[in-house]
């Protein structure tokens, strides 16, 4: 019952890093750099839900949600249209240099506007639901649901209309398929768009299950690259299971060793993974990392 | 004027770990992202060393060995991989030696931190030794600098040059890239290692928190500020980097906008390094036989 | 482009110099490291109004001899390594013998060496670790010790009937150090410690180890920690639905802390240093408070810094000359049955003061005193 505890804390934790995991892994597929700034873009989203519902608008959450949404997905294509695009035929260390940057920028931006104290939606505490033995918050249990929604629409994008196929079209072959004719604009747009939501939504719940802080975005970005290469970088499906894999063992780990070294657990997994199998645990036949 | 001198030995602390991230990044095409941990490994040595008794010149030189010594342990099975992917495992070695340094307590007293460094014995503890301090900065600096530039200028520094415009020709041409990364890797993480020890020394109180991904942000701003791939680059860099850092210590803010300035600092950090791979990725001092990009 | 840099430069060098220069010529003056930014600062803020409190006081009674005392503040940004800038900066430029401390017990701890080395007097108002009484005769503080809060937890454990306990500390100088002499003051009295862990500062998931304290099933947890980690901590022990006695110290003890947590810090018991609020010295501090800033609270640790700064200007007015073995010495004599709004200030051997531990609890969403 205590190891069970964990694992259902860590398939929780693991739905909200294979949100995170999910975006950064399409701009990879596509863009192919990693974008070191998808940290921010958690984190404004999750500020973003603080601000609206805040006293100054004074939204419900569930409405403040979408400006949120909106206010992430904006600074994702404005990042895109201002820093990425231009560096687009740069060689990659531009380009991930640049991503630093604008890392540095979004989190300084944040740190700025919201000040660098621990901040909460102001939820009250309530007592967990107790089943079978184990504990689920309401709040927790929304989690899993959302994030559970919001892959299954991904899935259904991806599988059931012409842009999805486009998407993954694009993933396989940028150059040819710029060069059948594919809506090369439209393809990246919506890459970010997806990429910012997925995020921003991750972060709301993030923020709601726990408390928000400018390094919130930092600290699940390294998290997330974890996730996405035992996936396999660009293939979305692995960095779903790579996320729940992640939050599972982050969270047992605990019943073994100091809590102090948890965060070690996804590093380490890393590093294991880059050295054993750079192309991911899961990763179909596309081996096109490169 | 001792403000000055302390900005100063910044410098040369800084100039030492812009360069040694700059024979990574910019000669061998490393993106060593977890350099900072390189510099935490070598204060933390030369720090212990000299607090069990031993002479600090015994310490620094340790210092520098290990971190070097740590610096190919990593780099050997993580060289493998490309680009990317070997900034995020020097990133995650990096989170993970800060999660060392902050929980082994027994070896690094953990977020306490490790305060009383004592000096080099001929300097002393007291404050007034700052020059000769600064003087032991000036001396190691010039000397790491002139050692790169030997190793720079050998056959050793041109056949990293060619391992990173092309792997595969330098394949070609015979060279085996992996012990050539691996020795570029080592060199570098040694000389952050010797940073480390004068930081920590100077400082005499380090802990946890001095060596973050911030830190190897700074550092890397030093680097493409100046001009990655060039000898001379990243001290120009380090200079302005740092004189804008302290300088701004002595703007006289109002009181209750004192908490803007750190952000405010960072956003000029973040944008600088945008602007600078839009406008000029090569530097302000760049390399001179590289044409425009 | 080279031109202009080394203007640049140029121009630099010089803002540095002159900077360094300029220094006040007639006043007595103090150092003074707050934390003026980062995390900190909004305790900062405080220290500083109360300090500039008590320097109105001392200067409308004349000052120092008839010369005006005055207090150079340095911010350290909440660190350590700010702390040791500033503390650097202080005396090297502006040559000050006597300086008052930063907040939280590492920053001041990283400093203590270079006090201590320097002959220059360091003083306290918030440190309570216990490490700070070896830090050398250089240093003194005028707050109390957690060698003595250790104790009283300890106490309170016992005096509740709790034989065995859970323990949980935040991972820093103050909780280690409180944590250790707890420890120490428990285990010999009897007590039993099932289970113990740090936690990381500032984090938002405590789950993990909150799960682990749980398996202890211990009717009490002993936890020493900050505000915003002791919120959190007890809002998700309620909610994975740990049912416990949390037995807490002084950090934890504020307002904030039950806003934060809201129903779930109720019934929660800790110590804390008290004085009495009664005395005329106490009334003194609080009616000069609310004339200088009628709309604001008193802040945490307000009058321990204007004790400090009171007993700093009876040791300066007492002193035979300017050096600063003069002033020790006239610092530890002008301490001796000093009175303060904090109670007496008189230092032992180790430049310490002492304190009584009350005890808190929190009932129906406030702060009172317990029993």
């Amino acid at each position: 019952m205590y190891h069970l505890q964990f694992i259902l804390n860590g398939l929780i934790a693991g739905s909200v890093y294979a949100l995170f995991a999910v975006g950064l892994t399409m701009t990879y597929g596509i863009f192919r750099f990693i974008n070191f700034a998808h940290g921010e873009l958690i984190a404004w989203g999750a500020y973003g839900l603080l601000w609206f519902s805040g006293p100054l608008l004074g939204l419900p959450l569930i409405w403040a949600a979408l400006p949120a949404i909106a206010l992430t997905i904006c600074i994702a294509l404005a990042a895109d249209k201002l820093v990425y695009a231009p560096l687009r035929h740069q060689d990659r260390i531009t380009l991930l240099i640049a991503s630093i940057g604008l890392s540095f920028f979004l989190r300084s931006l944040l740190q700025l506007v919201f000040g660098a104290e621990l901040m909460t939606y102001g939820r009250e505490a309530g007592r967990g639901w107790e089943i079978a033995g184990l504990y689920v918050t309401g709040v927790q249990a929304g989690m899993g649901i959302t994030a559970v929604a919001f892959l299954a629409g991904l899935y259904l994008l991806l599988t059931r209309t012409l842009l999805g196929k486009a998407l993954r079209a694009v993933s396989d072959n940028m150059e040819l398929a710029g060069i059948m004719g594919l809506p090369m604009h439209r393809v990246n747009r919506t890459v970010w768009l997806l990429s910012a939501l997925f995020a921003a939504v991750g972060g709301m719940l993030l923020g709601l299950d726990t408390s928000l802080d400018p390094f919130m975005g930092l600290a699940n970005l390294v998290k997330a690259f974890a996730a996405v290469l035992l996936g396999g970088a660009g293939n979305v499906w692995g960095a779903l299971l790579g996320g729940l894999f992640i939050g599972i063992t982050e969270n047992l780990s605990v019943a073994f060793i100091d809590p102090g070294y948890k965060d070690f657990v996804a590093f380490a997994v890393i590093i294991a993974m880059l050295l054993f199998r750079p192309q991911g645990i899961f990763a179909l036949t596309r081996g096109e990392v490169r | 004027m001792n403000y000055l001198l302390h900005t100063l030995v910044m410098v040369m602390i800084y100039v030492v770990l812009a360069q040694s991230m700059n024979l990574q990044l910019g000669y061998a095409g490393l993106y060593n992202l977890g350099h900072v941990a390189f510099f935490g490994i070598g204060a933390y040595t030369s720090a212990l060393i000299a607090m069990a008794g031993w002479p600090e010149e015994l310490g620094m030189a340790v210092a520098m060995l290990v971190a070097g010594g740590c610096g190919a342990l990593v780099a050997f099975p993580v060289l493998r991989l490309t680009g990317d992917f070997f900034g995020i495992a020097t990133l995650a070695f990096a989170e993970m030696a800060y999660i060392f340094f902050l929980n082994e307590r027994w070896l690094t007293n953990g977020p306490m931190g490790l305060p009383g460094i004592p000096r080099p014995q001929w300097i002393g503890q007291e404050l007034t030794a700052l020059p000769l301090y600064l003087l032991m900065a000036l001396l190691l600096t010039v000397a790491a600098h002139l050692g790169l530039r030997r190793l720079v200028k050998s056959p050793f520094g041109r056949a990293l040059k060619v391992v990173r415009e092309d792997e595969q020709v330098a394949r070609a041409l015979g060279k085996n890239v992996l012990a050539l990364k691996i020795k570029a890797v080592a060199v570098g993480t040694g000389l952050a290692g010797l940073a480390g020890a004068l930081w920590a020394h100077y400082v005499t109180y380090i802990s946890p928190a001095d060596f973050t991904l911030q830190t190897t942000i700074l550092i890397l701003l030093c680097v493409v500020l100046g001009g990655k791939g060039s000898l001379h680059g990243p001290i120009l860099g380090a200079i302005i980097v740092i004189f804008f850092q302290e300088g701004l210590r002595f703007l006289p803010i109002p009181a209750d906008l004192n908490r803007f300035v750190a952000p405010i600092q960072g956003m000029v950090f973040g944008l600088a390094l945008i602007v600078l791979m839009r406008k000029r990725p090569s530097g302000i001092w760049p390399e001179h036989r590289r044409k425009k990009n | 482009m080279k031109h202009m840099l080394a203007r640049m430069f140029g121009l630099l060098l010089a803002l540095t110099l002159i900077a360094s220069g300029a220094m006040a010529a007639d006043a007595v003056t103090v150092g003074a490291i707050t934390p003026l930014s980062g995390k900190l600062s909004v305790y900062g803020e405080g220290f500083q109004k109360a300090m500039l409190l008590a320097l109105d006081a001392v200067n409308a009674e004349g000052g120092i001899n008839g010369v005006p005392m005055a207090i150079k503040y340095e911010d350290n940004t909440s660190t350590a390594q700010g702390s040791v800038s500033a503390i650097q900066k202080l005396i090297s430029v502006h040559k000050l013998p006597v300086i008052f401390g930063p907040a939280a017990s590492t920053n001041f701890l990283a400093i203590c060496p270079i006090a201590q080395q320097n002959k220059t007097i360091l003083i306290g108002a918030e440190s309570a670790a216990s490490d700070i009484s070896k830090c050398g005769d250089y240093v003194f503080r005028v707050f109390p010790s957690d060698l003595l809060q250790g104790r009283g937890v300890a106490e309170l454990a016992k005096e509740l009937g709790y034989g065995e306990v859970a323990l949980t500390y935040v991972n820093n100088d103050w909780g280690v150090g409180l944590a250790e002499v707890f420890k120490d003051a428990y285990t010999q009295a009897g007590g039993k410690i099932v289970d113990e862990l740090a936690h990381a500062e500032g984090r938002a998931d405590y789950r993990s180890e909150l799960l682990r304290l749980k398996r202890a099933k211990t009717k009490a947890v002993v936890n020493l920690t900050y505000i915003k980690e002791a919120a959190t901590m007890l809002k998700q022990a309620y909610e994975i639905g740990i049912d416990t006695q949390w037995l807490m110290g002084s950090a934890s003890k504020s307002p904030k802390m039950v806003e934060l947590a809201g129903q779930a810090a109720e019934g929660v018991i800790g110590t804390y240093p008290t004085f009495s609020q009664q005395t005329p010295q106490y009334q003194a501090y609080q009616t000069a408070w609310k004339q200088k800033y009628p709309d604001q609270k008193l802040p945490v640790f307000g009058e321990y810094n204007y004790d400090m700064v009171l007993l700093t200007a009876n040791a300066l007015r007492l002193a035979k000359d300017n050096s600063v073995q003069a002033i020790r010495a006239a610092l530890i004599e002008a301490a001796i049955g000093f009175t303060g709004a904090t109670g007496d200030k008189t230092f032992d051997a180790n430049g310490d003061v002492g304190a009584t531990y009350g005890r808190w609890t929190v009932k129906d969403g406030k702060i009172g005193d317990y029993k």
